[in-house]
């Protein structure tokens, strides 16, 4: 005898044997669980799944509770949101692990590196490249030319060095290009809605890649005869050659993003007409305008700005340069401009600098292989006069510095050393310190005091309402590539939101992150990076011929096997992962003790328990007593000190790698079965 | 104590004869195993594992449950020092502050001469002369820190006679 | 011990000792009572014991415990013989049990009636009639006293029980920390059995029921009585989901009805008196008298049992004659882990189920410490949590990273590193372990605090905001210092302090060296000036 109920309005029908859950799962609404799964017995332990209803005084657990005629169930009143959301807060402040790499998390645009870097050692490269283009696309562009975050990040330098994650990317980018099997966007349906992009560098190539996926129509505007923006015209064909960009714009144009070069906003393109003609407009103009020293004498001829200089390169020309040329600033902008200017005949290249090499925000392999092509670092030096004859650059005076207390960004500051300067004779400058923006026919009131584009972080609105704004225009002004593109990630899905009329934020996610040390690694066999293969300095100072071959299939294969595998294994079926994201946990509030305990062996190298993942929510060992018929598990202690236990005979080895329903019931990601191919490892 | 010799299984068969197929006896047992052992030795738990058809993770589940058992032997004096309310209010923690200054030994701790062992216990029911402690089954009330002091140093110097005894 | 002279006039005497037997034998013969003057009550020991009403307690300290048959010339067992002899049905019983309006007396007051009707009417094979003997209140005593001093009225009352529900087979599950306990009873059950009133067509009946004793392992949470099936049946004592209630699916998952101790030693006097008689005492929700364990700051604790309706004021003030040492009252801790403190603004409230939970406390099984102005609430409430965090069985979220976060929150306040928004955060915490915990225990815990975030909220906030410890009792947060003019230079001080922190020479004002200084208050126990002092 069947009777009815209410869940949140919906009627629902429950047989005799039903629960609130069980009755509400066969009408298709979920209520959260960690710890109920209808092979074991009712258990009751983690309070996520806590329901309101109306008459009854106490919060029902909706896993045992057995609905009556006409209640009437609430599972989104304010209480039942709170009690569940403790609960989940409560667990993750006793529950730690990585749920992703730190790779990823320090990866702007979120690039799942420790998939790909799976999938290239298995030599599913394919998949690989549509782990990226999840991220971005531009798989081998960034792949050469990123400084690369996620190499800072990675935890393998704990045990020698990092992993050589950008090269591996651009490795699997080149193997498909070269295998004839290049990604192919999958689009959706059309939706009809139109959306202008202006600039079409890597921000907005990728807001038009991700607009397109979401079914969008595209065009992008961009004021240079090729799009590509600062990757075509920042950065010199030596680090990135520009048939490899080429080809991934061309990706992105198949997927139906029209383009169109040769317009500039405030002459071709009318900012108001955009508007009207677009259901959303998205601003990426970029920072193409070099910041000046504001010393005496930047009226020479032969002092140019470097982001001038190279895109002059950039659009074909060869600028002439005199004999002695001085770059200053100490960025990879700075360093593109030296190794340019050693490129185009220079004799004595410096690069003026007024910290040390230590405080240079240039990646250190720009830095090493500029000097192996004969630049000369003036560190601890800054200019403060250009001077010449008949308005033409003869040389500059530097102030000779000492670095004195940390500033604010935590690098000590350079400070100028009373009366002691030097003059150098040059021929040129390129200034290269800094870029900003050129906002020139963008409306007055979407601009910040700085003159880059005012937009909200979450949301990527501006000030006016279908106009948004993505990269180097915005707000901080210019960064690295990688930045732009996940800017543009986000608010291409903040306008798809907008476009669709849900709500525009872009969701911050919530992960379980860990720190660890080296002390933590020392059982680890040490294995170097792959090196790779290149042009020498002597073959390459003369010509702009790019300078890496790129990985071999066998180099990268190492290379991908050296992954640390940081990230938890069961990131994607993590119910409490999930649960934490849709409820918004903040559980920094409740932090306390955490059990830091040594992971179990449930069974010698075939499942491994871990215990500062686990939840108590008592499924596996419910499922090996209840299910399996076997009690290998049980609980040691009580309270806070509560510990799944495993006592696991040794002849029961080979039963437990062939049922391992302990690893699958597991709703973290707690329990781990090691794959084959790692025990063997683990036993030899 | 890593190295403990093999126990002598035999003491606890009249247990295991009269309980082993008693269901629910599992507690009886492990309460019988600890008075005949001082403690809960393993391989004791892993015998009775096997006498009464019980999982091993089930018995150490139930033996790092309870309060009362000890994976560990315990000293020859077992202080149980009671945490009940009215030995709080009444300066329990001074007492224990004074066993430990006396003894350098904190909460579930033994001497390392394994003379006295210290535990601190839920309430054990004479709230009415607290502070209390109990040590091996006789209760002493009312306790000052120097009271407990001289109580244990007593019971040292018996201890020391005993040996010249011996 | 009640002499009574040639007249048949009474002489209570009062603390006997074996030392005094010859004394008292002497006066007992010879008349004269001069002998044992010492001993004579006091008329503040008179008043202790005129203002109680024993029920539950009427044998304790009358009888020998270890004599069934002192018992049965007390009117032992008449009660069962009566319903037996009577041929009272089980309605009969329990309805006497109705109109006494006997309700739980370990701490939830839940109607006794009403759950014998339940676990009568449950359908079963097998029913089990279970004592909760695990007082784990940690401030609470009197069960114990029951057992060790009345061991047969348990006895009778769950012969009664069992009865009434059709239960075969009765348990008695004590703590094992009392030994005592567990001997008494062990030897009344014997004694019983011999004399026919457990096992085999008791009274030459048809009724037969047989009663053991388990013995607990120390684990508080088995006073939840899901978790105390559990523990009988040989398991951790983790609750289990209710429903369904013990009533229908208990021990082995047969019916089985669960009351404390308390309870079952009203049963065979309601037989006795008639429910009525115990219904004229107590309140319109609360019959009959409860037990209480006196104690804490008190001038005379112990066991006190009064009517239901008498006022917190007249048990700690008239029965228990106030605070000691002539200080402030300042609170009342009542149903310990469970329960909360009362201020003395309430001391009014009536020993009423409804009128104490009103208070923020519950009636729990009958603690009752009492704290004076040095107590730190605070300071109680963290030994609370701190109790219930190592209590908790681990099974559910709320309770076992709930309290455990409660505890570090408090842990942090007594040590003078409490911050703004900490009270905020203990609240919200406690209405959401009382909303997401599993069983009683959890659902209680954060009682002691709620009550302590009510009445003292000003001393809470002075550990947070001042860092500063208004009772003195906070190590952190004090500061000990010697009166020079009180100090006699007796030297007993320094001869106690642990790390040498006082210096002064013999009959010169002693000084204590705030920096090496560890808090351990050796010196103001030494000291028989009061010259210690705690700022």
């Amino acid at each position: 005898m069947s009777i009815t109920y209410t869940i949140d309005g919906v009627e629902v029908s429950a047989e005799p044997n039903d629960t609130i859950l069980s009755s509400a799962a066969k009408a298709g609404i979920e209520i959260p669980t960690l710890c109920f799964d209808k092979r074991t017995a009712i258990y009751g332990a983690c309070g996520v799944c806590l329901v309101e209803v109306e008459g009854v005084p106490k919060l029902l657990r909706a896993c045992s509770a057995k609905p009556q005629e006409g209640y009437v169930v609430s599972t989104k009143t304010e209480r039942v949101e709170r009690a569940r959301k403790t609960a989940l807060e409560l667990l993750l402040s006793d529950h730690t692990g990585d749920c992703r790499g730190p790779c990823k998390l320090n990866c702007p645009a979120m690039t799942d590196c420790q998939k790909y870097i799976g999938e290239i050692r298995e030599g599913r490269y394919k998949d690989a490249v549509s782990t990226i283009y999840e991220a971005f696309p531009f798989p081998a562009s960034i792949g050469r030319v990123c400084p690369h975050p996620c190499e800072d990040a990675c935890r393998r330098q704990m045990v020698e060095e990092p992993i050589s994650i950008a090269f591996l990317k651009a490795f699997a980018a080149d193997k498909v290009e070269a295998d004839g099997d290049p990604y192919v966007v999958q689009c959706e349906p059309s939706t009809g809605k139109h959306v202008a992009i202006v600039g079409g560098g890597p921000a907005g190539l990728t807001a038009a890649y991700f607009l397109r996926r979401y079914g969008h129509d595209v065009t992008i505007y961009d004021k240079q005869p090729k799009m590509g923006g600062m990757l075509r015209y920042g950065i010199p064909e030596y680090r990135l050659p520009k048939d490899v960009l080429d080809r991934e714009i061309a990706i992105i144009q198949n997927a139906g993003a029209k383009m169109v070069n040769d317009v500039r906003l405030g002459e071709e393109l009318d900012f108001d007409e955009l508007r009207a003609n677009n259901d959303a407009v998205l601003l990426a103009i970029g920072a193409w305008k070099s910041y000046n020293m504001r010393v005496p004498g930047e009226d020479l001829e032969g002092v140019i700005g470097g982001i001038e200089f190279l895109e002059r390169l950039g659009l074909g020309e060869r600028p002439v340069l005199g004999e002695r040329v001085a770059v200053c600033g100490g960025g990879n902008t700075a360093m593109d401009c030296c190794r340019t200017a050693v490129r185009l005949g220079a004799k004595e290249v410096y690069v003026v600098y007024r910290r040390t090499r230590a405080e240079m925000p240039a990646a250190d392999v720009e830095i090493e292989e500029a000097i192996e092509e004969g630049v000369t670092f003036k560190f601890l030096t800054n200019p403060i006069e250009f001077y010449g004859e008949n308005g033409r650059l003869a040389g500059m005076r530097l102030q000779v510095m000492e670095l004195g207390e940390p500033d604010a960004s935590g690098r000590r500051r350079p400070v100028p050393v009373e009366g002691a300067t030097e003059d150098i004779a040059i021929d040129n400058v390129l200034m290269a310190i800094g870029q900003g923006a050129n906002c020139e026919g963008v409306a007055d009131e979407l601009l910040t005091q700085r003159g880059t584009i005012a937009c909200d972080e979450l949301t990527f609105r501006t000030a006016m309402d279908n106009v948004f704004a993505a990269g180097d225009v915005t707000n901080r002004g210019a960064g690295i590539a990688i930045q732009a593109i996940a800017e543009a990630q986000k608010a291409a899905l903040c306008i798809n939101n907008y476009l669709e009329g849900d709500e525009v934020r872009a969701h911050v996610p919530y992960f379980v992150e860990q720190e660890l040390g080296p002390e933590d690694f020392e059982d680890r066999p040490k294995q170097k990076r792959e090196q790779m293969p290149g042009l020498s300095p002597e073959e390459r100072r003369n010509n702009f011929e790019p300078i890496y071959f790129g990985f071999t299939e066998e180099q990268a294969h190492r290379e991908a096997s050296r992954c640390l595998e940081c990230g938890c294994h069961d990131y994607y079926d993590c119910r409490l992962i999930r649960f934490a994201n849709q409820f918004e946990v903040a559980p920094e509030r409740f932090a306390g003790e955490m059990h830091h305990r040594e992971h179990m062996d449930v069974a010698r190298e075939v499942i491994v328990h871990d215990p500062n993942k686990c939840v108590l929510c008592g499924l596996c060992y419910r499922m090996c007593d209840q299910e399996v018929g076997k009690t290998y598990l049980g609980l040691y202690n009580r309270g806070f000190s509560t510990v799944v236990n495993p006592m696991v005979p040794e002849e029961a080895r080979t039963f437990c790698a062939s049922c391992l329903k302990c690893v699958e019931a597991c709703p973290t990601g707690a329990m781990r079965s090691v794959p084959a191919v790692s025990r063997c490892t683990c036993i030899v | 104590m890593n190295q403990q010799a093999p126990s002598d299984l035999t003491l606890i068969e009249p247990t295991l004869t009269k309980y082993a197929d008693v269901p629910g006896s599992l507690i009886a047992i492990l309460q019988a195993t600890q008075d005949v052992y001082g403690y809960l030795p393993m391989d004791v738990m892993e015998h009775i594992a096997q006498r009464t058809n019980t999982p091993i993770a089930t018995i150490v589940g139930v033996a790092t449950f309870y309060a009362q058992f000890r994976l560990e032997p315990v000293g020859k004096y077992l202080i149980m020092l009671c945490q009940g309310t009215a030995c709080h209010v009444n300066g329990s923690e001074l007492i224990s502050s004074a066993i430990t200054d006396e003894l350098g030994i904190e909460d579930g701790q033994t001497t390392e001469d394994g003379l006295f062992s210290l535990k601190h216990v839920a309430c054990l029911g004479c709230c009415s002369l607290s502070p209390v402690m109990m040590i091996n089954g006789k209760t002493y009330g009312s306790l000052t820190p120097d009271k407990a002091r001289k109580v244990l140093r007593g019971l040292a110097e018996q201890d020391a006679k005993e040996g010249e005894q011996a | 011990m009640d002499v009574y002279d040639d007249e048949g006039a009474l002489h209570r005497l009062v603390r006997v000792q074996a030392k005094d037997a010859k004394a008292i034998h002497q006066a007992a013969t010879t008349g004269d009572l001069s002998l044992v003057d010492k001993l004579l009550i006091t008329p503040e020991d008179d008043e202790f014991l005129q203002q109680q009403t024993r029920v539950a307690l009427r044998h304790c300290g009358v009888i020998d415990p270890e004599s069934i048959d002192d018992y049965l010339a007390h009117d032992g067992y008449q009660a069962i013989a009566k319903i037996l002899s009577d041929g009272m049905s089980q309605e009969d019983v329990i309805q006497q049990i109705d109109i006494a309006g006997l309700r739980g007396r370990g701490g939830a007051g839940f109607s006794t009636a009403f759950k014998w009707r339940a676990a009568r009417d449950a359908k079963g094979d097998r029913k089990y009639l279970i004592c909760n003997a695990d007082e784990g209140d940690p401030g609470a005593f009197m069960d114990r006293a029951v057992i060790e001093g009345d061991p047969h009225s348990l006895i009778e009352g769950m012969l009664i029980g069992a009865y009434s529900i059709g239960a075969s087979e009765a348990i008695v599950y004590v703590r094992a920390e009392y030994p005592l306990a567990i001997v008494r009873l062990t030897k009344a059950i014997e004694d019983a059995t011999a004399r026919g009133y457990l096992g085999e067509h008791i009274c030459g009946s048809d009724f037969s029921c047989t009663l053991r004793i388990k013995a607990g392992a120390g684990a508080f949470v088995c006073g939840e009585e899901t978790a105390l099936i559990e523990s009988l049946e040989g398991k951790r004592g983790m609750p289990r989901l209710k429903p369904p209630f013990p009533a229908q699916a208990g021990y082995w998952l047969k019916p089985s009805n669960i009351n404390n101790v308390e309870t079952y030693a009203n049963v065979a006097w309601i037989i006795n008196h008639g429910g009525e008689a115990f219904a004229a005492m107590g309140t319109k929700d609360s019959k009959g008298t409860k037990v209480f364990a006196l104690s804490g700051k008190i001038a005379r604790g112990g066991l006190v049992e009064v009517p239901m309706g008498t006022t917190l004021r007249q048990v700690i003030f008239n029965i228990g004659g106030g605070i000691r040492d002539g200080k402030e009252f300042k609170a009342v801790q009542l149903g310990g882990p469970s329960g909360g403190c009362v201020p003395a603004s309430k001391l009014d409230t009536v020993i009423d189920y409804n009128e104490l939970a009103a208070t923020g406390a519950i009636m729990g099984s009958g603690g009752m410490v009492v704290m004076d102005e040095t107590t730190c609430m605070v300071s109680m409430a963290r030994f609370f949590l701190d109790f219930t965090a190592k209590e908790s069985c681990g099974k559910c979220v709320h309770c076992r990273l709930g309290t455990k976060r409660m505890l570090e929150i408090l842990d942090r306040l007594v040590q003078g590193q409490g911050a703004d928004g900490d009270i905020q955060k203990l609240e919200e915490l406690c209405y959401a372990i009382k909303d997401g915990a599993l069983c009683g225990l959890g659902q209680t815990a954060p009682n002691p605090v709620l009550t302590t975030i009510r009445y003292f909220r000003d001393e809470l906030e002075a550990h947070i905001t001042d860092k500063r410890c208004p009772a003195g009792e906070c190590r952190e947060l004090i500061t000990y210092t010697i009166d020079e003019d009180a100090c006699r230079g007796c030297t007993a001080c320094a001869r106690q302090c642990p790390v040498q922190a006082i210096s002064g020479a013999p009959k010169q004002p002693h000084r204590i060296d705030p920096a090496a200084c560890i808090k351990c208050g050796n010196c103001k126990t030494a000291c028989r000036f009061n010259a210690v002092l705690v700022s």
